[in-house]
């Protein structure tokens, strides 16, 4: 039986400033976007182009100024903070660049600490998380104990403890060597596969080989969409 | 320090108003305190001093011996001011309609030494010999004025006695009729000052039996001994030191407390202070290494970057300590009036002594400076490219704790995620230990008072007398006793002994009272010093502990005994009694009659539970043959007014006690969450709610205060216990009692403390901008 497919995007004239008067910064610029459910995309572009701003918007962590935003089924325009809260414990999963594990915590405890907080998830899946990105030895170890791509494998479980229909990851490579990188994205991309949605910032050409869509910004707008009909697997990538 | 670094300085301040106003606070109530308790004590102590050197207050009062004969020795010796005989004596007196034994005091001629000064009315006319001075505390507590009369027997018949005036007497600042009865009931003592001869016929005496010396100021300390060595060798039976003077030790006991709190707690929150000072500085130093990387990298010497970041704490220290001096000087001008205003003292010194401000400024600024300077120097010391990687994640060594309880899976991961926290950052977690184990001395030295007091009178009035009213008749009177017992309201009627006596032993004296109790008394419980009760000695007499150490005397040695009327008796110790208040000789009836060749002269009165005390107190009274009546709670009461200014100050460090803990753990809690800013900005991301992670935050601090608890309370306990002890002499021996109420509620009280400074944390994990944060992280 094919998996239910999750996770779509709808943005119409979305625009994000920071500041006011002469220092204001136009983060996003009326975007238009729609990413359909279960895709795996890349949003590509250079440093101060909006796509950080874009995915944190997405992610329900950052309010747009104006413009409409659905995600999951879920719109989340204008929603107050606490709703927003609520949105992402339903229905998102972040993997940041630098991990952001929580040092007194096992790889274990920061997969089972999310399920704890949100009340989502079930704890008897951490071991199944942590088998699917390949730590199940390495569950007892503190994040210091581990490498970078084990570190970055543990936010990957993490992300998914709630059971997200959208993934939202930020250069989830970028502070991995490549042979590291390359495991990282292999693991996204079987999350992709499996029919949930996942979001993926880069400003790495090669990374976004392995997206089904890849989005490209400049100055906070979407300057092209474009389908990649035939994704790379990510096992094969150079950078 | 340069403009530039100030101004970064005067910024980073600015930001961060909360944590610097708790540390500013600290330091301006340690500085306050300081300043107002120690000059408060100071100008206490002057105002004490100047009345006693205006009224020529006499440095020894001797009694016994021929007081002409003694006076003639010591007249013309080095040293001496003045020599001055007068007649005293306790008579029976009636005024109104209360009776009671009061005090007639002889005026010589002059009114020199321990001077009376009249705040009513006038002196006694010579030509009119009916004519008293009645003391200030007398004339208030019975609302006497000139032209009122009153009533004394002088043990054979009763004079009218017109008051002239009205008059203070540095002997009675405190109306204590002796060091035995520095607590009686005010109803049951009167003064009244007479011209000399007025107060020997009121006494029936034909010369004075007092002798009065005055030390000049510059009296050295062995002009002092010759002094009180002729004093000695002229007759004197009891030479009483001014230090020992009733009224005088009673009112030093009860500022001498002052003293001990004027250093012990300004020091707590100095300390409390600097610890929070430590904390905030470290952080600060923490968040800033790049910058101190890059300044170090440009050539910047060390010592200026220590200046630099001591300057925070020097300069937030520095405003506080002076606000500390300015409001603790209005306090001090406060407290002094206070006190001399409930005291009724005739002198009121205020005075705000630099070198007190001085020494409280350079105090706070201290706390600042110290407390920010071990991590400033440990800043100066890093090396420049490390630095300048910045906010680095150190690797972490995880601790058994840590180890251990990843395997406790039935506890949820949040709570071994706090507990974890405490060992991550072991100096932070200290720092909110040390603050609640310096809340809990603080409340529990504090508390410790109030509840070893409440105890005290507990057992005064509970366990040793247990009396409800005491009577005195005339001796001879031999009815009395019947009618007592037929009164409505009485239950109980025993014959007691009360005498006026010195107890000498290895060349040393002691006045006391002897009390003479019934074999079988239910009047009075014996308690020795292990706590176990005991019966009265068949033969010998019972005494209180602080005679052992006054004369250097153990149990079963002989003591010797002096009446008022009566020869020199020799008699064994028995035993020691620990009683609250005073020192007292106890003994039954027989004995005590023997060593003062008189009968019974007063009765113990138990009441009926319902009985109406005021009708009971009317009806003895009215009795003839009674010439003293003293209830029980009136003593009580008279304690109470005794420690009102203390039950304030006890009542106020209570108060900021728990301050002190709210202000360490707040800066502490702000520190840790501006520390792990990125743990709660991801957990907020993932759609964690902020009272969750605000539950999480709250069990590693309220963990790291609860940790502090056992600590606290012994150090808290052992505090109160040394500063108890502090008090102890013949007049007070006071035990520490907190039971396990007090404990209860100090902890609960630095706990809600610490729960309080967590409100603070739930608006600032809901302020955390979760975008910039990761945005940071990721960049």
């Amino acid at each position: 039986m094919a998996k239910p497919m999750r996770g779509g995007v709808q943005l119409r004239g979305v625009s994000k400033t920071y500041g006011e008067g002469g220092a204001a910064v136009h983060a996003l610029r009326e975007v238009d976007l729609d990413i359909p459910a279960g895709a795996l995309v890349a949003i590509l572009g250079p440093s101060g182009s909006g796509k950080t701003t874009l995915l944190n918007i997405i992610g329900g962590i950052e309010s747009a100024d104006c413009g409409t935003i659905v995600v999951a089924g879920q719109d989340i325009s204008g929603r107050p903070p606490r709703d927003l809260g609520a949105f992402r414990r339903a229905h998102v999963g972040f993997v940041f660049q630098f991990f952001n594990l929580i040092s007194t915590l096992t790889a274990y405890e920061n997969v089972q600490v999310v399920m704890e907080l949100t009340r989502r998830g079930d704890r008897g899946h951490v071991p199944d998380l942590l088998a699917a990105v390949g730590l199940s030895d390495r569950a007892g170890h503190f994040p210091a104990q581990l490498s970078g791509g084990e570190q970055q494998r543990v936010s990957i479980a993490r992300s998914l403890a709630t059971d997200p229909d959208l993934l939202l990851a930020d250069e989830p490579a970028g502070a991995l060597d490549v042979a590291t990188g390359r495991r990282v994205l292999e693991l996204l991309q079987q999350t992709g596969r499996a029919g949930r949605g996942v979001i993926m910032v880069t400003h790495n050409e090669a990374t976004a080989e392995i997206a089904d869509h890849v989005v490209r910004m400049r100055d906070g707008a979407i300057v092209s969409t474009d389908r990649n009909t035939l994704p790379a697997d990510a096992a094969t990538i150079q950078w | 320090m340069s403009s530039a670094l100030q101004k970064k300085a005067l910024r980073d301040l600015r930001r961060r108003l909360p944590q610097i106003a708790a540390i500013g606070v600290t330091v301006m109530l340690g500085v306050l305190l300081f300043v107002a308790s120690f000059d408060s004590f100071r100008n206490v102590q002057a105002s004490y001093d100047r009345t006693y050197a205006r009224t020529h207050f006499a440095d020894w009062t001797v009694t016994g011996g021929d007081p002409d004969a003694i006076a003639a020795a010591v007249r013309n010796a080095a040293g001496v001011e003045g020599v001055a005989t007068r007649t005293q004596a306790d008579q029976p007196m009636r005024i109104g309609d209360t009776k009671l034994v009061g005090r007639v005091v002889g005026v010589p001629a002059g009114n020199e030494i321990n001077h009376i000064d009249l705040v009513a009315g006038q002196l006694p006319d010579l030509p009119h010999p009916d004519q008293v001075v009645v003391e200030r505390h007398t004339a208030d507590t019975f609302g006497l004025a000139p032209g009122q009369r009153v009533q004394v027997f002088d043990g054979t018949a009763w004079h009218d006695m017109t008051i002239s005036g009205v008059a203070e007497s540095p002997e009675y600042l405190w109306p204590a009729r002796n060091r035995q009865d520095v607590l009686g009931d005010p109803h049951a003592f009167a003064v009244l000052f007479a011209p000399e001869s007025v107060a020997q016929t009121l006494s029936r005496r034909t010369k004075p039996n007092i002798t009065l010396v005055e030390m000049t100021s510059t009296a050295t300390q062995s002009e002092r001994d010759w002094v009180a060595h002729q004093l000695r060798t002229a007759g004197a039976v009891d030479i009483e030191d001014r230090g020992d003077q009733p009224s005088n030790a009673s009112l030093r006991q009860n500022f001498n407390g002052f003293r001990a709190m004027a250093i012990g707690f300004p020091a707590m929150f100095l300390s409390a202070a600097a610890i929070a000072d430590h904390v905030f500085i470290t952080r600060l130093i923490h968040t800033e290494r790049p910058v101190i990387g890059t300044l170090l990298a440009l050539g910047a010497r060390r010592g200026r970057v220590v200046r630099h970041y001591v300057w925070y704490g020097a300069v937030v220290a520095a405003v506080a300590a002076l606000a500390g001096v300015l409001v603790g000087g209005a306090a001090t001008t406060a407290y002094t009036n206070a006190y001399a205003a409930i005291l009724r003292l005739p002198d009121t010194v205020i005075e705000h002594r630099i070198p007190t401000a001085v020494i409280g400024f350079v105090l706070g600024l201290a706390a600042g400076v110290v407390g920010g300077l071990v991590p400033a120097i440990a800043a100066a010391r890093t090396a420049p490219a490390e630095a300048m990687r910045g906010d680095v994640v150190h690797p972490m060594r995880m601790g058994p704790l840590a180890r251990r309880s990843a395997r406790w899976t039935v506890v949820p991961v949040a709570v071994r995620m706090a507990l974890r926290s405490l060992t991550r950052s072991r100096r932070r977690t200290a720092a909110t230990m040390i603050g609640g184990v310096l809340a809990l001395v603080l409340i529990l030295a504090s508390a410790g008072m109030l509840t070893s007091v409440r105890a005290m009178l507990g057992i005064e009035f509970g366990w040793v007398q247990r009396q409800d009213a005491s009577v005195l008749v005339v001796r001879g009177a031999n009815d009395v006793a019947a009618q007592l017992q037929s009164l409505p309201g009485v239950a109980v009627v025993e014959p007691a002994t009360i005498a006026r006596v010195t107890v000498g032993g290895n060349g040393r004296t002691y006045a006391t009272s002897l009390t003479g109790l019934e074999p079988a008394t239910v009047m009075h419980g014996f308690r020795t010093p292990d706590g176990t009760a005991r019966t009265l000695p068949a033969d010998g007499v019972l005494a209180g502990v602080a005679l052992a150490d006054e004369l250097g005397v153990r149990v079963g040695d002989n003591v010797t005994v002096i009446p008022a009327t009566g020869s020199v008796r020799e008699v064994r110790l028995a035993g020691l009694v620990d009683e609250p208040l005073g020192t007292t000789l106890y003994a039954t009836n027989a004995t005590a009659q023997s060593m003062t060749n008189a009968g019974a002269d007063g009765y113990l009165i138990r009441f009926d539970n319902d009985a109406d005390r005021d009708r009971v107190r009317a009806a003895a009274t009215g009795l003839t043959g009674v010439v003293a009546y003293t209830d029980a709670h009136a003593v009580e009461n008279q304690i109470e007014r005794f420690l009102v200014i203390f039950w304030a100050f006890a009542g106020t460090t209570l108060v900021l006690g728990t301050l002190l803990a709210f202000t360490v753990i707040y800066v502490t809690m702000t520190v840790n969450l501006a520390e792990r800013e990125g743990e709660l900005a991801t957990l907020r991301a993932t759609g964690a709610p902020v009272g969750r992670l605000t539950a999480t935050v709250a069990i590693e601090n309220l963990a790291a205060t609860l940790l502090a608890v056992p600590v606290g309370l012994a150090a808290g306990v052992g505090a109160g216990w040394l500063f108890l002890r502090s008090f102890n002499n013949d007049l007070f021996n006071l035990h520490l009692s907190v039971g396990p109420v007090v404990l209860i509620l100090a902890t609960i009280a630095v706990a809600a403390a610490a729960a309080l400074s967590q409100l603070p944390a739930a608006r600032l994990i809901k302020r955390i901008d979760v975008a910039r944060v990761v945005r940071d992280r990721s960049q």
